[in-house]
This record gives structure tokens, sequence and C-alpha cells, in this order.
């Protein structure tokens, strides 16, 4: 009989949100902008519109432009231009280039003169610097070719200079426990990545929907009524669960979304016009069945650490606006840890990552992360468990206490000192 | 067969903070009475209600439904209550909303849907069916609620301030509903401040005033107890001529005059016969005598003077 009420108060919770028209757009909406994501990148990509013109001004005596201008031909992003000009009259013509710039006919010009060969000097002047990539590949080049340039200077065979400058393509292979696995680091960091906006996006809105679930019922004031048949445990175990489920449900819609479309992302970009290279585009990491468990028990045991704790926040208020000024303490302690936890990437063995995986305000989000990347002894994993669990049940303890006097309170807010005596009292 | 009594509350007692909303209250609703729980606002009638529910929890004394054992919850499907604060989900269909406040009482699904069904025609909102709560007028939403409290046939109604908050024709409505569903054997509880109401319903009384127990027990013998001694007197060229005699402390100890009417309270060892010669004598055209019980709303005055409302009382939904 009290399972039959907390199944009836569940099913209320699931069906009234699944229903309602933010959730269906949400649902939709979130697969649409992760399509966005794969797409739009790719469409800016192929377009020419994509490249950069630069006119490279060349202030050498001994034409040294004309080899930069070659490496920047090399680079796909790169329409180069060659301009060369004597040193006298270079700052006339840079003011007639800035004027080209000011005309976007082109996106800036490149000053190369002597210097750059002996001092290792050069300029860009352009519409573009704040771009990284634009930056990162003009610098590059200028610097090989300076180099080359001051080794054939010195004598040295253009063929050893070109063998000299060969570009290097570095691989990172992630080993986890002992064993060399297929992950490179990128989709270890996107896996890690992954988690962490699952447990953090689904841990906060969801466990503040349950606060606001049960404002809902204090501020309709149908909590009375409901409280004359339900228990005020079967009520808070009823929205916990229900609310929770709702949670796993559009993430799991979501998950299988993001399955369809970065499985499917070459016919999709194809439907856009865009090819896809054979290497190009973004793919999935391949999640190990045990991440997936790590991920799902984790989640379960967060979401009711911090749940009954907005649950509690929610029956201290009488109104949603009381209830957002009060769920900041718990949105405190929700955010820093998680976002501590990214600590856990950068040594993922290291004291800091065994720390935060064992504090239970911050093990829901660290522990999925570091088994994503990192070995983790069993034996830590289970008692990281264990302190969650044992946290989790005391956190709705107090909570289940706080809930239970609060549903029948209007007015103020409790003091601590006040909330102090609910708990004992209840 | 029903229990002899639904509702019986011994001594109970309930603290909060900063004073005492109920103290050492007992009474006992016979089965398949209308009884009245009376007393002004911040008298602790609310507070007396929840624990009858077992909403809250009595420090002391204890609370027997039905003759058995249990507390409110577990009698959930056998009580309808209707608490001061009413409120339903808003976003919610009216006929969802119904079945679901039906289940949390442990009636089936099915049967909810159909029963739930059969009072909204009843009721006309027939047509309302799987509109929004928030689409629904004031009044339609009122009676809503009142399906709520009655979908599951209860044996007991609890009913707390039912009159207030409602519109008049809801509240004729509701009055209508109740008085057949005693007539077809459900014991009905209502808390009320409104003395008339109670007069024209109730069987039996408890009138509590400060947290405590004026007087209890069947409405016709709390009136006999305090009557006999009431007379309605109403003069055809207005009172005034008569003020001499309505001022004869040795005869009449207590006179409210209503303008059109007085109402008289005499001296205990008066003669009511006295008193009407006195009045003939003034040669006034005495249009009405009348030997009357007091009303209620008398009763209670006399037994808890005005000085009852008192100031914490405003604090009353904070705490109860």
């Amino acid at each position: 009989m009290p399972m039959r009420k907390i199944w009836v108060v569940i099913r209320r919770e699931f069906l009234e949100r699944v229903r309602n028209k933010w959730f269906i757009i949400t649902t939709i909406l979130g697969p649409v902008l992760l399509g966005l994501m794969v797409i739009l990148p790719a469409l800016l990509l192929s377009r020419s519109a994509g490249t950069t013109h630069v006119v490279v001004l060349d202030a050498t005596t001994a034409e040294f432009g004309r080899r930069v201008t070659d490496k920047l031909e090399s680079s796909p992003r790169m329409e180069p231009q060659y301009l060369a000009t004597g040193i006298v009259n270079l700052e006339s013509v840079a003011d007639s280039l800035a004027g080209e710039v000011g005309d976007e006919a082109i996106d800036g010009f490149l000053i190369v003169t002597d210097a750059t060969i002996t001092d290792g000097r050069a300029e860009y002047r352009g519409s573009n610097v704040s771009s990284q990539v634009d930056m990162s590949v003009m610098q590059r080049y200028v610097q090989e070719a300076a180099l080359a340039e001051r080794l054939v200077r010195r004598g040295i065979d253009p063929t050893i200079v070109a063998d000299a400058n060969m570009r290097l393509r570095f691989r990172t292979v992630n080993i986890r426990g002992g064993k060399v696995t297929d992950q490179s680091g990128e989709s270890v960091f996107v896996l890690a990545y992954f988690m962490w906006i699952v447990l953090y996006v689904t841990l906060a809105v969801y466990g503040a929907q349950v606060a606001g679930a049960v404002v809902e019922e204090k501020s309709s004031r149908v909590i009375e009524v409901l409280a004359s048949s339900l228990r005020p445990f079967q009520l808070l175990a009823g929205k916990v669960v229900g609310v929770g489920a709702v949670g796993l449900f559009q993430v799991t819609i979501w998950a299988m979304f993001a399955r369809v479309l970065i499985d499917q992302q070459a016919t999709i970009l194809g439907l856009f016009g865009i090819e896809v290279q054979g290497d190009g585009g973004f793919r999935l990491p391949e999640v190990p069945l045990d991440s997936i468990a790590v991920l799902m028990v984790y989640f379960v045991l967060g979401f009711f650490l911090y749940s009954t704790m907005f649950a509690a926040v929610g029956a201290m208020s009488s109104s949603e606006s009381e209830m957002r000024q009060a769920q900041q303490p718990v949105l405190f302690l929700f955010v820093i840890p998680a976002m501590l936890s990214f600590g856990v990437l950068t040594d993922p063995n290291g004291t800091l990552a065994t720390v935060l995986t064992l504090v239970p305000l911050s093990a829901p989000v660290a522990m999925p992360m570091r088994w994503g990347v990192a070995a983790v002894p069993l034996g830590e994993l289970a008692l990281s468990v264990l302190i969650l669990i044992l946290t989790s049940i005391a956190v709705t303890w107090v909570a289940a206490r706080i809930y239970r006097v609060g549903i029948l309170m209007y007015g103020k807010r409790p003091s601590p000192r006040e909330l102090l005596r609910w708990i004992r009292t209840a | 067969m029903p229990a002899a009594s639904v509702v019986t509350v011994s001594s109970i007692t309930k603290r909060y903070a900063g004073h005492t909303a109920v103290r050492e209250l007992s009474l006992t609703v016979p089965a398949g009475t209308i009884y009245g729980l009376l007393g002004p606002n911040g008298a602790g009638k609310t507070t007396t209600i929840r624990m009858i529910m077992d909403i809250t929890v009595p420090d002391e004394g204890s609370v027997t439904l039905f003759d058995e054992s249990g507390t409110g919850r577990d009698f959930s499907s056998r009580i309808g209550y209707l608490p001061e604060e009413r409120g339903l989900y808003k976003k919610m269909k009216v006929l969802d909303l119904l079945v679901f406040l039906a289940e949390t009482k442990g009636v089936t699904r099915s049967h909810a849907k159909r029963e739930a069904t059969q009072w909204l025609e009843r009721l006309g909102l027939g047509d309302w069916t799987l509109k929004k709560v928030n689409d629904l007028s004031k009044g339609m939403q009122q009676k809503v609620q009142f399906i709520s409290t009655v979908l599951h046939r209860p044996d007991l109604l609890i009913l707390d301030e039912p009159f207030s908050g409602f519109d008049p024709v809801n509240t004729q409505l509701m009055k209508n509903e109740v008085v057949e569903l005693a007539n077809a054997g459900t014991t009905v509880l209502f808390s009320t401040h409104i003395m008339e109401q109670a007069e024209k319903l109730c069987s039996s009384v408890c009138i509590i005033a400060r947290g405590e127990k004026v007087v209890d027990g069947q409405l016709a013998d709390i009136k006999s107890n305090h009557g006999g001694r009431h007379v309605i007197v109403a003069v055809a060229d207005g009172l005034q001529r008569v003020e001499r005699v309505l001022s004869d402390r040795t005869l009449v100890q207590n006179s409210d005059n209503y303008g059109q009417y007085a109402e008289l309270e005499l001296v205990e060892s008066a003669d009511p016969q006295q008193l009407l010669q006195n009045l003939v004598q003034t040669g006034a055209q005495i249009t009405r005598f009348e030997i009357a019980e007091p009303t209620l709303n008398k009763i209670f005055i006399d037994l808890v003077g005005a000085g009852a409302i008192r100031p914490e009382a405003l604090g009353e939904n904070a705490h109860a």
C-alpha cells in the first residue's frame, strides 16, 4: 500500500512533466543544437569564405617573401599574394594596403624585412588578428621560412633543409589499467567532458526542479490535501524519483539522437552539400560499458544527494522567488565541487583526484570522469560509493525532517536555529 | 453497522514556540451526525482538525477514528478532508487531477475515473473534464475541490471553514450536497466561526476559545441549558417608547437592541409575565412578544465574550 501510493506520486510527477510543452521543446531542441554543432563548423570550413586573404609585403633585399608565400600557399586556409617593395616606401605601401583591409578586399598583410632573417622579427597587420588559428599558422610558416633561409645562407643543401623542416605528427594513446586502449588523448578528454556536461546539467537542472515541484505544491496550497492522505516520506520519495526519472528519460533520448547524428553525420552533412574528407568530422569516442555503469550509479546517487537537499530548500520557502534565493547555498555546494572536478583530468591518479572522488559532494561528477580516463582501484571505487551512500542517507534523513515540518509552514523563512529545531522535533 | 462514535479526541494538547494552540481538548463526534466545531478565529479549530487528520501530531492526548487503531492517513480512503488552505494543481487537467487525488486515497484508477466523470457531469462541469484547472473560473475550481473531497464516498467528512472563500452559489450547492451526504449516513465534522451556519446544520457542536473547550454536546441540550430567560420584543412605533422597561435591572439582565426588535435576557428569578404587563402599561403598541430559545450566536458571545479573539490569533496560520 505505501509503495502503491509512492508509485501514484511518481507517475503523476513523470507524466505531467513529460507532457509539458517545455519538456518537449527542450528535448527536441537539444539534438537540433547538437546537430548544428556538427554541421556549422563543417559548413564554415567548406566555404571559400573561410580562407584568409593575405598580402605578403616583401621589403627584403633577397626576395625572402617568395619563400614565405610558397609556404603559405601550402595551407588550405591561406590565400597569399606576393608584393615586393623597397624598404624606403614600405610605409606608404603599407598605408594603401591598410585601406584595402578597410575595404575588405584583403584580410591583412604580412611584412617581412631583412630583420626577419637576422633578428627574427616580422609584423602582421590585419582585421583578423584575433584569430588564434590564422596567427599561429602564419607564425609557424614565417618561422620555418626564416629557418630555411638562414640555413641556405650558411651554405647548407636545400634538400637537407627541407628534410630538417619535416612536420611532426603527434599521436596520443591512453593507457588505462596497464592496457593500451584505442582511445586518443582527444577522445579521452571529449569523453570526460561529455560525462561532466551530462552530470552537471542533469543534476543542476533536475535537482532544482525538485525544489520547484515542492514549492509549487506549497504555493498552490494543494499540499495540505496531499498531506492528509500521503506520508511526507511518500511525497518526498515520489517527487525525487519522478523528477529523476524525467531527467534520465531526457538524457536517454538525447544520447540516442546524438548516436544517430554522429553515426550518420556524413549523410546528414551530404544533405547540406558538404563532403566530409577522410578523417574529418567529429567522432564519438567509444564509451566502454563499465564507464556507463559507473556514470549511472553516480548519477542516481548524486541525484538523491542533491535533489533531497533541493526538496528541503523548496519546503522551507513559501514562493518561487523565495526558493531561488534559498537554493543559492545548495547550488554553491554543487557548482564548486563540479568545477574542481576538472582537476581530475590533469592528474587522474594524483592526490587531488583521489580526494575529489572520495568527497561526497564532488564524487558524483569527479568519479565518472576519473573512471573514464584512468584505472581507479576497485577499493577506492567501493569506498567512494559507500561514503556517497551514507552521506545520501544522512542528507535524506535531515531533508525529510525539514520537508515534513516545512511543507505546512508559511510566512517568513526559518532561521538556521529554527531549522535545527525542525530537524530535532519532526 | 456504523461505529457509535466516529471521532474521539481525548485530551489533546498542542504547544508552539510562543503559545499553547490547543489545551486538553476532548470531544466525541457521534456517527451519522453533522457536528460543528465552533470558535472565533485563532481558537485552535484548524490545529484541532489537523491533529485529527494526523497532519500535525499532538504533544499530549490521542485521537481515535472509527473506534479502531490507526491515524488519519491510514483511513484516508474513508475520510474526505477539505482543508482551510485549499488549492489544486493549476496545470493539470481536471479529470487527471481528480483521479490522482482519489488514487492518493487508495481508490483504483478506473473507479476514480468513473466517479469523477459522474460528479463533474452532476455539478455542470461535464464540458470541462479535459481542460486545465487554470482555465476554469474560481467558482468552477471550488466545485472541483469539493468533488475531490467527496469523490471516494467517505464515511467521514472533515471540512475546515467550508463556507468561507466559496461564492454564495457554491456555498448553497455545497451545503445541499453535505446535507444529502449526511442524510445518506455520512458523518460530517466541520469548523466555522459563523454561528448562523452551525445553527442551521449541526445537531451537535463543540465551542472552543483560546484553545480550550467552552461547551459541547447536542445543540438542543445546549440551547435549553442556556435558554428560558430569553425574550424577544418588538414595538410598532419604536423601542424608545419602552426604553424605561427594558433598562429595568430588576427584571432585565441584558438587552440587545437590534433596532427592529430587542433580544432580552431576564434576571434569574424574573417572571416574563411581569415584563409583559410592564410593557403593556407603557401604552406602546406591542407587535411581538416571544419567549425564545437563544440563538447560538448569543450563547457563543455569552460564553466566550468578545475578548476571546486573542491577538496572537493573527499568527495562527504560521503555526497551525
